[in-house]
């Protein structure tokens, strides 16, 4: 399945880009993860096409802090060209499967992660359990956020 | 088509090569022009402009006893002299030219659409048709041009354009805002790519200047005011007091004496100079001056003369007051420079917070023997020779958070930088971090092949960050090796960031002074970017050096000289022509009411009540035509902008399908212009606008959008230079409020005001034009023709109602 990430990211801005690098360089994940960096994902946006690089899963290295964008000098909206990536990315499945698994645990019990040793703690310091998540409500956001095209259940 | 009162009208279709021919079918539209009434000829030729087609019409006009001409081709802003001079040489008055835009407004902004195209320049054609059969021969004042200039700013563009008049024998005026003539030039090191000692090539001309018989050197003087026009400018400048007298002999004992203190900005703020001193040693005129913001006595009693009495001339004279110059020159040369970029904005590189990242002109400065570390090399933190030097490549250029264009001359620059470094110091280890290196003048690329022999390192990528070792004052750049594609830390004792440049803070001052053009980047805009590039659009100024656009010595000397030689060329022939385009008054129908003498902008119409009458004083007269529609008895008409030549403009343009159209009127200096920039541009736009020009936007009457309407007119735009930016000392504040009362009338009347538009348009914003016409043309599909029908109906009523009422 093609999903046009151009319809939610305005294409002609990466044509801007000169690679000056400034963006990686500012980069914290490239910090820890040397592989990643914003100025070769928009360089290979636009030297292969978007679909070669949905197919990495470098594109979830991205912490979206922003401060490449911010000293970005041809003011290319990087972090939303992330996010536009990466809902291409996990439409076609190529979603890292802790990721997958945080979603399918938020659809079920309305947490990214597991609590029930939380609440013997909490217990253990007297304090109350923690509330019910509103895991209906939740349920629907996903839905209408689109999860059910990007992970099967 | 048969005569129309003896008018016999010779239509020429110019297919431009490949231009408008590969676009407009051209000999459509010349068979089309023949039908048109009072054509008596029509034919297309490859290049209208070309000797044989000019050869053609100056046959013409004596075979077939043609008297107008409309020739279908460019803007006439170009080749609108070329045909006038064509026309005279074949014995026919130039004012019986016309011309239709078809290249510009046409061809090149519907570049995908042949068959609209071709039916919009047809629509041009009818339209100059109409005009030229009401064109009338008309004959040209000669007003004298006075033998005298005034240059603005004593950069090296400024002094090498006075050197030039002087030396042709002319009195130049030289004005220059601070204590001496130097400019940004006597602050470099070297210049590159030849190495030559900056200020050694600089001095020798700076004396010169000071010594020229022809040549007034004003200092510490600043242009106030200029009034009148090419040939005649009265201009005042404001010369501030020095409070040093020319016997000064520059000996230096004052300064020791003086107690107060400040940071010395021709050193960039590095070094301190008292409240008297001399800008640098080889300053013209080598007179010291006091800053009386420093000086104990600014508040005018003397608290202080340690100066005085360390004078063994006395010649400090505190009681000197700032003086108002009349000055009458018949030229001007704008060379108001540059300034540099100052990168505090950009926080990550830590300018102004790490005292080891500087600029380029603070390293100029550092480097220099006469700086202030005598020329070592030493970084502000400890005064340590650094080992390791960084330069940063396009900071403040190149970027939508600074300025958008390249400054041009920063990567020689560096280049020649890295390598004096080198020359002095060769074990410094050089790393020049950039995006692109642009050596593309002569003797650069050996320049950039030598220091990459001698071991400067460069590194495709710019740091994104700069961090600080606090002990240490060390620098840490982070970043990543494009080529490499690999991530960077350089540990640096000292980073230079190369600073881009500006226009000066001043610029817009003398922009709004002399009516100047400016592009979206702050720099003067040229009359015309390749083939009048140092002419602006105001008849008698020229521009020198990086005011026009960042530029290195030798384009600036060299753009100096092409400056002073137009100049030359008009103070050498002593008179110039002025068009004849001014406005009359019909003293029968003139009731001596007096409104049009009040919107005059150069009140060039005297005349009182009193004496029953009022006319229009020729030689003063601009030709902005903004008097024309105020008066409410028809008594004003524009010379060669006539009432009935715009009228039969406005109903050729509507005698088809005038629902769908747009009609526009664009003044000449700015919006003409910037749709004429849009077609050089190549951006396309919706092709049912049509386009009248009027020489200012105060000249479009009420009445002419009334007329539109009525005929139908989908949409009228009224288009003019932007408010401060008007050629005509403000005269278009008349054309909002002209355009605000009709919004008001088409309110009342239940009319969507939305058709009508004002929109401000610069000769360089060729975008926003298009992307005006773009919106009135979305608006425009929203409207049914029923309500168009209604709309007219009711301006009708209205119009018949006042004429029957008068």
């Amino acid at each position: 399945m093609t999903i046009k990430i151009w319809k939610h990211f305005p294409r002609e801005d990466l044509y801007e880009c000169y690679q000056c690098a400034r963006c990686t360089g500012s980069c914290p994940a490239m910090e820890v993860a040397p592989a990643y960096g914003p100025r070769e994902t928009i360089l290979k946006c636009l030297n292969l096409g978007h679909d070669k690089v949905v197919e990495d899963e470098k594109v979830w290295l991205c912490c979206t802090c922003n401060v490449c964008e911010d000293r970005c000098p041809q003011k290319i909206p990087i972090s939303d060209l992330l996010v536009a990536l990466r809902n291409s990315a996990a439409r076609r499945g190529n979603i890292p499967t802790r990721l997958s698994m945080a979603l399918e645990l938020l659809a079920k019990t309305g947490r990214s992660m597991i609590v029930h040793q939380l609440d013997e703690m909490r217990a253990h310091h007297g304090l109350s359990p923690l509330p019910a998540a509103p895991v209906e409500e939740l349920r629907d956001i996903l839905k209408k956020t689109g999860r059910d095209e990007v992970i099967e259940f | 088509m048969a005569d129309l009162n003896g008018i016999r009208i010779g239509v020429y279709v110019c297919h431009c090569g490949k231009n408008i021919g590969g676009t407009v079918r051209c000999d459509e539209v010349a068979e089309y022009a023949r039908q048109l009434p009072g054509v008596a000829l029509a034919t297309d030729s490859l290049y209208t402009c070309s000797e044989p087609g000019q050869e053609q019409i100056k046959h013409d006009i004596r075979e077939h006893q043609l008297n107008r001409v409309v020739v279908a081709s460019c803007t006439p802003r170009l080749h609108e002299p070329t045909f006038r001079a064509a026309c005279e040489s074949a014995g026919l008055n130039p004012y019986l030219l016309e011309m239709a835009n078809i290249r510009e407004h046409c061809s090149w902004v519907h570049l995908h659409d042949k068959d609209a195209a071709t039916e919009k320049a047809k629509d041009l054609v009818a339209m100059a048709v109409g005009r030229a059969a009401k064109l009338m021969p008309q004959f040209e004042v000669t007003v004298p041009v006075a033998r005298k200039a005034m240059v603005i700013g004593g950069g090296v563009a400024g002094i090498q354009a006075a050197l030039d008049m002087a030396d042709a024998g002319y009195q130049v005026y030289l004005v220059e805002r601070t204590g001496s003539i130097g400019g940004r030039m006597a602050q470099i090191d070297k210049t590159f790519p030849t190495m030559d000692c900056s200020i050694c090539i600089l001095a020798p001309k700076m004396s010169e200047v000071g010594r020229h018989p022809n040549i007034e050197l004003l200092t510490l003087s600043e242009v106030q005011e200029v009034q009148g026009h090419i040939g005649n400018f009265k201009v005042k400048v404001l010369k501030k007091a020095r409070y040093v007298t020319k016997e000064c002999t520059a000996c230096g004992d004052c300064i020791k004496a003086s107690p107060q203190h400040a940071p010395d900005e021709f050193n960039a703020g590095l070094s301190i100079r008292r409240a008297i001193y001399i800008p640098f040693a080889q300053a013209v005129p080598s007179t010291f001056l006091v800053d009386m913001d420093r000086c104990l006595n600014n508040s005018g009693i003397v608290a202080c003369d340690r100066c005085f009495q360390a004078c063994s001339h006395k010649c400090i004279d505190f009681a000197a007051n700032d003086e108002v110059l009349d000055l009458d020159v018949g030229t001007i040369v704008v060379a108001t420079g540059v300034d540099v970029y100052d990168p505090t904005a950009l926080t990550e590189l830590g300018y102004g917070k790490f005292p080891n990242v500087i600029t380029t002109l603070e390293f100029e400065r550092l480097i220099n023997a006469g700086g202030p570390s005598g020329g070592e090399l030493i970084r502000p933190s400890d005064r340590r020779r650094p080992q390791r030097v960084a330069f940063l490549q396009c900071i403040g250029s190149r970027s939508k958070r600074s300025n958008p264009y390249c400054s041009n001359v920063c990567c020689m620059n560096t280049v020649k930088d890295a390598l004096l470094i080198k020359e002095h110091w060769p074990d410094t280890e050089i790393y020049v971090f950039y995006i692109d290196i642009r050596a593309f003048g002569k003797g650069f690329e050996d320049l950039f092949q030598r220091a990459r022999r001698e071991g400067v390192t460069f590194v495709r990528g710019i740091p994104g960050e700069i961090i600080e070792d606090i002990k240490t004052g060390d620098l840490t750049l982070l970043g990543e090796n494009t080529l490499l594609g690999k991530h960077y830390r350089h540990r640096m004792d000292m980073v230079i960031l190369s600073v881009g440049i500006k226009p000066h803070k001043d610029a817009d001052k003398i922009q709004r002074l002399l009516n100047l053009a400016t592009d979206t980047d702050g720099f003067y805009m040229e009359a015309h970017p390749k083939l009048r590039p140092v002419d602006t659009t105001t008849g008698g100024v020229f521009l020198a050096g990086a005011a026009e656009g960042p530029k290195d010595i030798k384009d600036s000397v060299t753009q100096a000289s092409a400056a002073a030689s137009r100049a030359n060329i008009l103070m050498s022939r002593g008179e110039v022509k002025i068009p004849a385009i001014t406005s009359r008054i019909d003293p029968k129908k003139c009731t001596a009411c007096g409104l049009c003498a009040r919107v005059c902008p150069y009140h060039a119409i005297e005349g009182s009540k009193e004496q029953g009458f009022y006319r229009v004083i020729e030689a003063a007269c601009q030709g902005c035509g903004a008097c024309v529609p105020e008066c409410r008895f028809g008594a004003l008409d524009q010379t060669h902008f006539t009432e009935d030549q715009i009228v039969s403009q406005i109903n050729a343009a509507l005698a088809s399908d005038p629902h769908d159209k747009i009609l526009a009127f664009a003044c000449n200096w700015c919006s003409y212009a910037g749709a004429d920039f849009a077609g050089v541009s190549r951006i396309q736009y919706p092709h049912n606008v049509r386009i009248i020009r009027t020489m200012c936007s105060a000249r479009v009457s009420p009445s002419w959008i009334e007329k539109a309407f009525i005929m139908g007119a989908g949409a009228v735009l009224v288009s003019g230079c932007h408010p401060a930016d008007c050629h005509y000392n403000n005269a278009n504040q008349n054309t909002a409020r002209r355009v605000e009362r009709f919004w008001k009338r088409m309110e009342k009347q239940g009319i969507n005001k939305d058709r009508l538009r004002l929109a401000w348009v610069s000769a360089a914003e060729g975008a926003q034009f298009a992307k005006v016409i773009k919106e009135m043309e979305a608006g425009l599909k929203k409207l049914t023709s029923q309500q168009i029908q209604e709309a007219a109906e009711k301006l009708q009523k209205s119009l018949t109602k006042k004429s029957e009422a008068t």
